[in-house]
């Protein structure tokens, strides 16, 4: 190893380890300031730098936790998983999987990190035109079960078992959150007008725009449906589809 | 894709003959806080400098801004994590995007930091320095070579603020500056607030620093501030220029005549207006400057 590949592996390990005694030898003491508070300067700003990222990324996890709390928590995470990102926005992807491990007396949190880092990746998605309700009446009906559909980029499906969206919008509004209570509420994430947006859905919406994703056709959408709503499915697979259109979560009809 | 009609104003020859690249005017950084404001009242600013990895996303409004802000000023972009100093290779993932944006937005040159920023995989998310040794000169040389092949164009280097210098350095960080710049033959970007910070930090004279690198290659110059804690300073960007700042600012602009100068504020982002007010005093300074 060169001495300056020796050198830069000993400093990243003493900024990872906080650990100024495995580099304070390579760094110039003075009697001003001295190498190991030289040295720590490097270290506290590194967990500082991404406990503000994250802070950014998940706001209102941060509100919900608490300052102490969110520190420890986000401090932890920068051990367990030590940035491999060029771009500070990735950072905090593995969040929602440390609070599931750290903190598992507060199960909501992996969801509220979840839903925060969905706003997110939708607000940066790829730019991909989306197909309008307009597109869909211009194909013949009888043709519409073969019709398989694309979601746009920034579409996303989120699972949810607590309050998590009315805790988020309390929050959101510098407001008590309720009270945390276990409850499926599945939820869709997307972006238009160049905003991110939310909507809760109901278990089969859900159902329905997750068989969508994975590339069913309309067909097999009112089949599924048909179980539940009988004669009345194919009516409600045409609603859905119209809504879907009508919001932008689609970016092609592919026939 | 843009237009270019306010790429003519302010436009003065370029000192440095290593390059033939634009004197761009009086510019700043440009920040998603001031995205509408700029749409809105097109402020009094020559330019804007676009830090790459914000735009370095799918889609969404960084670009949406990023274009239409392009479309009535010039752009400059400037990057923190090509670790251009690292001992292990280059992200060739980061390299393309840098490269897809520079092909999107068409800047008016690219820079980043003359510095490195983690090994290994690893990113630290800072600005770490190097040790000045000719070792590091020839790494650091052959690794300008590779980007500046790649883009296609010349890099601009950017002196950065350090709280350590080590044991093993052989010469002075504007010797090392200057060998690599014309081993190299890349350009500099002379960050005033940061040469501050530093001399602060180490007890060298910021006046030798701007005489020891190379005039000729300095092609954009940044002013910032800083916090000062007493015994030492940390570059923070998050607060106005300081007098000893523009004091060294005005020696530089005597020592390479004009130069593309911004306000680079990183953090707590103040309204437009005070960034296009202190921009003013840079613009007063540099024409007193050659007034006299």
């Amino acid at each position: 190893m060169s001495k300056l590949a020796q050198l830069q592996a000993d400093f990243q390990a003493s900024i990872l380890n906080s650990d100024a005694d495995l580099f304070k030898k390579k760094v110039v003491d003075d009697a001003k300031v001295g190498a190991e508070k030289r040295l720590n300067i490097y270290a506290d700003a590194y967990r500082l730098r991404i406990i503000e990222a994250l802070a950014t990324a998940y706001p209102k996890l941060h509100s919900l936790l608490g300052d102490d709390l969110f520190d420890n928590t986000v401090r932890q995470y920068i051990d367990q998983y030590p940035s491999k990102y060029r771009n500070m926005r990735w950072v905090g992807d593995k969040m929602s999987e440390h609070l599931q491990n750290v903190l598992p007396e507060h199960p909501i949190a992996a969801e509220l990190a979840d839903f925060e880092w969905a706003l997110g990746l939708a607000f940066d998605a790829k730019d991909v035109p989306v197909v309008g309700i307009d597109q869909l009446s211009e194909i013949a009906p009888e043709t519409w079960g073969d019709l398989r559909f694309s979601l746009h980029p920034s579409v996303q499906l989120l699972d949810l078992h607590w309050n998590v969206v009315p805790v988020w919008q309390a929050l959101d509004a510098e407001q008590a959150p309720p009270t945390l209570t276990q409850h499926h509420m599945p939820c869709l994430v997307w972006r238009t007008d160049l905003n991110s947006h939310y909507r809760s859905l109901d278990a089969q919406e859900f159902s329905a725009l997750l068989q969508l994703k994975s590339g069913a056709n309309f067909g097999s959408l009112c089949e599924s449906l048909f179980d539940s709503l009988g004669e009345s499915a194919t009516q409600q697979a045409a609603q859905y589809l119209a809504s879907w259109l009508q919001a932008g979560l689609i970016s092609q009809i592919k026939s | 894709m843009f237009s270019h009609g306010r790429d003519t104003l302010h436009m003065e020859a370029s000192i440095s003959n290593h390059n033939a690249l634009p004197n761009l005017g009086f510019g700043l950084g440009l920040r998603t806080d001031h995205y509408h404001e700029i749409l809105e009242t097109k402020p009094k600013v020559d330019w804007f400098e676009a830090l790459s990895e914000n735009y370095m996303v799918p889609g969404g409004k960084p670009h949406y801004f990023l274009d239409k802000i392009r479309a009535d000023y010039p752009i400059v972009m400037h990057g923190v994590s090509l670790s251009i100093g690292s001992t292990t290779a280059f992200d060739q993932y980061y390299l393309k995007g840098l490269k897809q944006l520079a092909d999107q937005v068409q800047p008016a040159w690219i820079s980043d930091h003359l510095c490195w920023t983690g090994i290994h995989g690893q990113n630290i998310h800072d600005l770490l320095p190097l040790p000045y040794t000719e070792e590091t000169v020839k790494h650091v040389v052959e690794r300008v070579n590779i980007v500046q092949d790649f883009l296609g164009r010349q890099l601009l280097l950017e002196n950065v603020s350090s709280y350590a210098s080590y044991v093993d350095s052989t010469m002075t960080e504007w010797e090392f500056i200057k060998e690599i710049a014309e081993r190299s033959d890349c350009l500099l970007l002379l960050d005033v607030n940061n040469i501050y910070v530093s001399s602060f930090n180490h007890g060298f004279d910021g006046k030798a620093f701007i005489d020891g690198v190379p005039a000729n290659r300095i092609q954009q110059i940044h002013l910032a501030g800083h916090h000062n804690h007493g015994d030492y300073i940390i570059d923070t960007h998050d607060a106005p220029v300081i007098d000893p700042v523009w004091d060294l600012y005005r020696y530089a602009i005597q020592q390479y005549g004009s130069v593309s100068t911004m306000i680079e504020r990183d953090d707590k982002i103040p309204p437009l207006a005070e960034l296009v007010d202190e921009l003013q005093i840079a613009r007063h300074i540099a024409a007193e400057v050659v007034a006299a």
